[in-house]
């Protein structure tokens, strides 16, 4: 009978300097502790003194945070037999999203708007100024532009204004794109960005039987919701509820999910918030800031808080969220988890706001409702507000291949690439992060803009900071936050 | 303050502070300073081969604790920033290789 050594041979507690480093990145993570992050998304978090010692090739190859770092791909020893071949793949699978190219498309099918939100992006109009519908002419020309892009999967999103005040020209894109798609054969789904107040049974029956969501705004209980989205003689918190509850008898009770912006009037109300969508029956929320643009803007309301304070709402959010999870009420905050999928999945997420190259024009791309190409949603929003740099041309006088090859858009695209941006370059949390040429541009007049200086870097930072602290540092959140990817 | 002494005064809104190039390459002294900008600004200036001089300047009516603070993370910073360049000395061609490697077998390299 053989004993067993009941411990390791002296020799594995030596520390190994036959080793070699892979790529990596690190920064201080809380007073005690640094984390370490690679290229394909792992992290682990270490003392400065274990960072030291690893660079150093003294870590002793039996100890924990040795195995830690190797199972992770940040070092190569003898035994790595197929490391490299690894962690190629994995980064080639990350990757992979930027050959795919453009596949959300949207369509701003009308700039009038029955509401008048005092936090909206885009300078609504009143609903009677048809001047601001787009016309069948430049949908047909958009949609030739949207079957030129190479992705498999194409999402062509309708937006307003209020897009279902132009329904008639949904139903004129929706169907010509099926007609096209039966010989492109792509994976093709809609998305109305609505309100739900002009939600008919004739709007209802077109999207029944089609691959057609809603997405909607819901900003907290009736008081809240309809002081941010007033509705001129009406409550805008009713009209929502009846169109959310006629959307899912219609379609079926997926087919509607609901974002939130949140105003100074939101941050102290988090709770009843969060509340109010398990009550009428969401599984997820997306807790949202104010975007630097359009009303938001004119009315100063982006300035009435700040980063610092969103977070707070944000953290506050997650942990209402959390416990909720905790009670067995399935509820998911969707920030968190594009995060989330950005740390644990090998394609990351799709999320726009977070890629580098930036999303724009390669991710998403915008047909305005007068004919112009925009790189995003937020560079048709800087327009509005006399900022034309990410106007791309437009569908009736310029090529497919004029617009993704202009200055307009290769020159923010290249210039904002996060592996060469400073700061960027060597931060841990690059690879849970994006660059938002657009919030830069609008912010500092640059489409870099100094990180130290960025709302968009603090607020990121802080989101992708908190996560890895309740994975590590929390089983059971980390047992919920898992469930999500 | 030199990166080698503990003396520290704050004089017109600035902090003077040497630095050992032997000890820290400038490109981490950058890199380090632009970092710290929402904190301070900082003026560099080469007096010879083996030292630089910063001069950080801070917002008018800074406190003394404030600066010495942020003039402490500036120095924490520097070390993050030294090693950092280290780490990508030794990783540089790893990570080229790594990048070869993921693309090797597909279509999106132009192969001259």
């Amino acid at each position: 009978m053989m004993l067993r050594a009941p411990f390791a041979s002296r020799d594995a507690f030596a520390p190994s300097s036959d080793y070699r480093l892979a790529p990596f990145r690190f920064g201080a993570f809380d007073e005690a502790r640094y984390v370490i992050t690679n290229d394909v998304g792992e992290y682990v978090l270490l003392s400065r003194g274990e960072l030291t010692a690893f660079v150093d090739r003294k870590l002793p190859t039996s100890s924990a945070i040795y195995q830690a770092l190797k199972a992770r791909h940040f070092l190569f020893d003898a035994r790595s037999d197929c490391a490299l071949d690894l962690l190629a793949l994995k980064y080639r699978t990350r990757a992979e999203q930027i050959a795919s190219f453009t596949g959300l498309h949207m369509f701003v099918v009308t700039l009038r708007c029955d509401h008048s939100c005092n936090y909206c992006q885009v300078s609504r109009q009143t609903e009677n100024r048809a001047a601001f519908d787009m016309s069948v002419e430049h949908a047909n020309r958009s949609l030739d532009l949207v079957f030129r892009s190479p992705a498999r999967a194409i999402k062509i999103e309708f937006q307003g204004g209020e897009p279902l005040l132009n329904f008639a020209l949904i139903r004129h894109v929706v169907e010509r794109a099926e007609e096209r798609n039966r010989a492109e054969q792509r994976d093709l789904r809609f998305v109305i960005a609505t309100n739900l107040s002009r939600v008919t049974d004739e709007i209802l029956d077109f999207c029944r039987t089609r691959e057609i969501y809603f997405s909607t705004s819901l900003d907290g209980p009736a008081d809240l919701h309809d002081r941010n989205r007033p509705l001129r003689g009406e409550s805008s918190h009713a009209r929502l509820l009846s169109g959310v509850a006629r959307v899912r008898a219609a379609c079926g009770p997926d087919r509607v999910s609901a974002l939130m912006t949140t105003t100074p009037e939101s941050l102290g109300r988090i709770d009843e918030i969060i509340a109010e969508y398990v009550k009428h029956g969401f599984h997820s929320v997306f807790l949202r800031s104010l975007s630097p643009y359009g009303f938001a803007v004119k009315t100063s309301l982006v300035r009435k808080y700040d980063a610092t304070a969103w977070l707070d709402f944000y953290r506050r959010g997650l942990a209402c969220v959390l416990d909720l999870n905790r009670r067995g009420i399935p509820m998911r905050e969707e920030y968190s988890a594009i995060v989330l999928q950005k740390m644990f999945t090998p394609a990351g997420a799709q999320y726009i706001d977070l890629q580098s190259p930036a999303g724009i024009g390669i991710g998403g791309i915008v047909y305005n409702y007068d004919g112009h190409v925009y790189a995003s949603d937020e560079g048709r929003m800087l327009a509005e507000m006399g900022d034309l740099s990410f106007r791309l041309g437009h569908v009736q006088h310029d090529t497919y291949e004029s617009m993704l090859t202009s200055s307009a858009l290769l020159a923010p695209l290249e210039d904002s690439l996060l592996e060469s941006s400073p700061m960027c370059s060597e931060c841990p949390f690059l690879p849970y992060c994006g660059s938002d040429p657009v919030f830069h541009r609008a912010t500092q007049g640059d489409v870099v803009g100094h990180k130290a200086f960025s709302a968009f870097c603090e607020k990121q930072m802080a989101v992708v900071r908190h996560l890895i602290g309740l994975l590590e540092d929390d089983p059971s959140s980390r047992q919920v936050l898992r469930g999500w990817v | 303050m030199s990166s080698h002494s503990s003396t520290f005064a704050l004089v017109d809104d600035a902090v003077t502070i040497s630095i050992d190039t032997r000890a820290y390459r400038i490109s981490a002294v950058k890199k380090a300073a632009y970092r710290m900008a929402s904190k301070f600004t900082a003026v560099i200036e080469v007096v010879n081969e083996e030292r630089l001089l910063l001069v950080l300047r801070f917002k008018p009516g800074v406190t003394e604790a404030v600066a010495a603070e942020s003039t402490r993370a500036f120095f924490h910073e520097l070390l993050d920033q030294e090693l950092r360049e280290h780490v990508a000395e030794e990783t540089g061609p790893v990570r080229a290789l790594i990048l070869a490697q993921a693309f090797s077998k597909t279509d999106l390299i132009r192969r001259e």
